[in-house]
């Protein structure tokens, strides 16, 4: 028994050090100052973040890939919310359409999706290929399966329809219902559909290259063009990035547990009551017994 | 003067008829029971008149208005959910609280007050649903409901989800309340011994079809059909012709006949002294004996056909398996069924 879970917890410990190598590599290598023959750097140095932070490029690629990402994940929430929302609520026989065309995406790869959105949108009514607008185009596609699963599974957790059902007899419109009785328990399945998009978008490098390239930097790009100089600035460039989601995610993740304090409290107890089982079962007993 | 009235309601599915010119009324103030087995049309119903679901056909009043084009809001009934749908960003307060704050009622407070005091859940006014039992879930679901003081009461299977005790409990508290309030009230169920308990009157449902409707006791003791007879209690329905053969009598009119477990009577083959001017007797032996606590269940082979025979369980009394016997058929508690 003993033997098997030091077992475990090797190969936990053997995960963790696969997963962080490269991270540690990385966060060493943007700090390393002379590092040709030795283990660990010979010596360090700031050198390259001082660079980086005043390279006004790179402050410029960071805004608008920073401008992509909220403009993209914002709109697709505004439109996919609804729409999966009234599809899975009233129009339940097309959820299978919906279903397989927020699939779509990831049947194509990015060089065809790119080469035919290039082709479509450079004449022709909307003619907006190499501007940033084409970028928030593809990007919503891109995450379309991300919001679309985890929206869609949030309102089946709270089985959506019947809350709706139970609201619209107690008096309240469509609108208020969702608003009341459904926006506020899927408010964190909706989050996180949100991170895991704003996370992805963060590395997308395939569109962004395609579509827009130097006209639009975007981090990736960035990263890519100094690819070239500096291995250490790359690095430098890397940590700087990941440390941004990191704050991002966590800074997201304290506010709705702030709001959620409750919530959370509630939950806290719920695990005690699992703990206190033949407590409650009493309980239940004597509830029979009333009677 | 008819509270609720249905007239001719018939809704289908992709071509499938899922109610069939149902037509009823109701007086205010009744317990009304939809009765039968999953998929027979009881919470389509139950849901139309909710307004959850459109009619093809037909129009629903209540209290002599037409509300068969409403919306549920506007309908004036309350609703119980099997699975209660209460709302979980809510605690119980707040839940029933719900339908005035979005009517804009006035003395919310107290309304709120005085309906948890009428389900019981004192004390519990700050508690999330997820912190509850199933059983005052369901009774947060019904003040939730009976606070819009709604003209009609549809509780769809909502006792279904809870363990015996409670059910029996939830039962009597339920009755209680309809009769305080002297609410008009459609259940729907599929269990026949809850509908029995509960109803003044219970309408029986087949595919979509209202097969029969009366009291309690008039369904039990004079089922209108075969498959009434079977469903509601255990009936041993026999062809005709096989029973005219067990009792040799060739005069008797009629398809089938089905008979009350309860009301046949065994005595051992042995005994001379049977009454059989007011019963018919039919010979055979025990196949098989089962125990349901209060009541022994035989299961009695003839030459023609298995009767199901039940007994209540005396100390002391009780046939064997493989023992020859007579049954005691009462010739009055034979029920001649003609389709």
């Amino acid at each position: 028994m003993k033997s098997s879970l030091v077992f475990h917890k090797v190969i936990v410990g053997l995960l963790v050090i696969y997963l962080l190598i490269p991270l540690v590599g990385t966060f060493l290598f943007s700090m390393a100052g002379k590092w040709d023959h030795t283990i660990l750097p010979e010596s360090y140095t700031l050198k390259w973040y001082i660079e980086l932070f005043q390279d006004e490029r790179f402050y410029l690629a960071l805004q608008h890939t920073l401008f992509l990402i909220v403009v993209t994940v914002g709109l697709s929430v505004v439109i996919m919310l609804p729409t999966i929302f009234i599809i899975t609520v009233y129009f339940g026989k097309w959820e299978k359409w919906l279903q397989a065309a927020a699939m779509l995406p990831y049947g194509i790869p990015p060089i065809v999706g790119a080469v035919g959105l290039i082709k479509v949108y450079s004449d022709g009514p909307i003619q907006i290929a190499g501007t940033p607008w084409i970028l928030v185009g593809a990007y919503f596609i891109t995450i379309l399966p991300f919001m679309y699963q985890g929206i869609r599974n949030s309102l089946r957790t709270v089985n959506a329809v019947q809350l709706v059902d139970a609201a619209e007899l107690l008096g309240a419109t469509k609108f208020q219902a969702f608003r009341t009785v459904v926006f506020p328990n899927i408010i964190s399945g909706i989050l996180v559909s949100t991170l895991l998009s704003v996370a992805l978008l963060f590395s997308e490098f395939a569109f962004a290259n395609l579509l827009v390239g130097g006209r639009f930097e975007t981090i990736q790009i960035y990263l890519a063009d100094k690819l070239n100089s500096s291995g250490h600035l790359t690095s430098a460039i890397v940590i700087t990035y990941y440390s941004i989601i990191l704050l991002l995610t966590g800074t997201v993740l304290k506010l709705t547990f702030r709001k959620e304090k409750a919530s959370v409290f509630s939950n806290k107890k719920r695990s005690l009551s699992f703990l206190k089982k033949s407590y409650r079962q009493k309980n239940t007993a004597l509830e029979g017994e009333n009677s | 003067m008819s509270y609720v009235t249905i007239d001719q309601v018939t809704k289908g599915y992709n071509h499938q008829v899922v109610l069939e010119n149902i037509s009823l009324t109701l007086k205010k103030g009744e317990f009304a029971t939809l009765l039968g087995q999953s998929g027979c049309g009881k919470s389509t119903l139950l849901r139309s008149i909710a307004g959850l679901e459109d009619v093809d056909k037909g129009s629903i009043f209540i209290d002599g208005k037409d509300i068969t084009q409403l919306s549920p809001r506007n309908r004036e009934v309350g609703m119980v959910f099997q699975s209660y749908a209460l709302f979980p960003n809510m605690n119980v307060f707040e839940n029933i609280a719900y339908g005035l704050k979005m009517k804009k009622a006035k003395n919310i407070k107290s309304r709120v007050t005085n309906m948890i005091e009428l389900v019981d859940l004192i004390g519990k006014e700050q508690s999330y649903p997820h912190q509850l039992s199933g059983g005052q879930q369901q009774r947060v679901a019904l003040a939730r409901a009976l606070v819009m003081e709604p003209k009609v009461l549809l509780l769809d299977e909502p006792l279904s989800a809870l363990d015996a005790k409670i059910r029996k409990n939830l039962q009597k508290e339920l009755k209680r309340i309809q009769k305080e309030l002297d609410i008009t009230t459609i259940f729907v169920t599929h269990d026949q011994e809850e509908a029995m308990t509960m109803s003044d009157r219970i309408f029986v449902m087949n595919k979509g079809k209202i097969v029969q409707s009366g009291s309690p006791t008039e369904i039990y003791t004079l089922p209108a059909n075969t498959f009434v007879a079977k469903f509601i209690g255990n009936y041993n329905v026999l062809n005709m012709d096989v029973f005219r053969k067990l009792v040799q009598r060739t005069e008797l009119d009629g398809n089938e006949v089905a008979i009350r477990p309860e009301v046949l009577q065994l005595v051992s083959a042995g005994e001379d002294h049977l009454d059989l001017q007011a019963n018919w007797g039919i010979k055979g032996f025990i196949k098989d004996v089962s125990m349901t606590g209060n009541v022994l269940r035989y299961e009695v082979e003839t030459e023609a056909s298995a009767f199901i025979v039940d007994d209540l369980h005396h100390q002391g009394k009780m046939f064997e398996q493989g023992a020859q016997v007579h049954i005691l058929v009462p010739k009055k508690e034979c029920i001649i069924l003609a389709n």
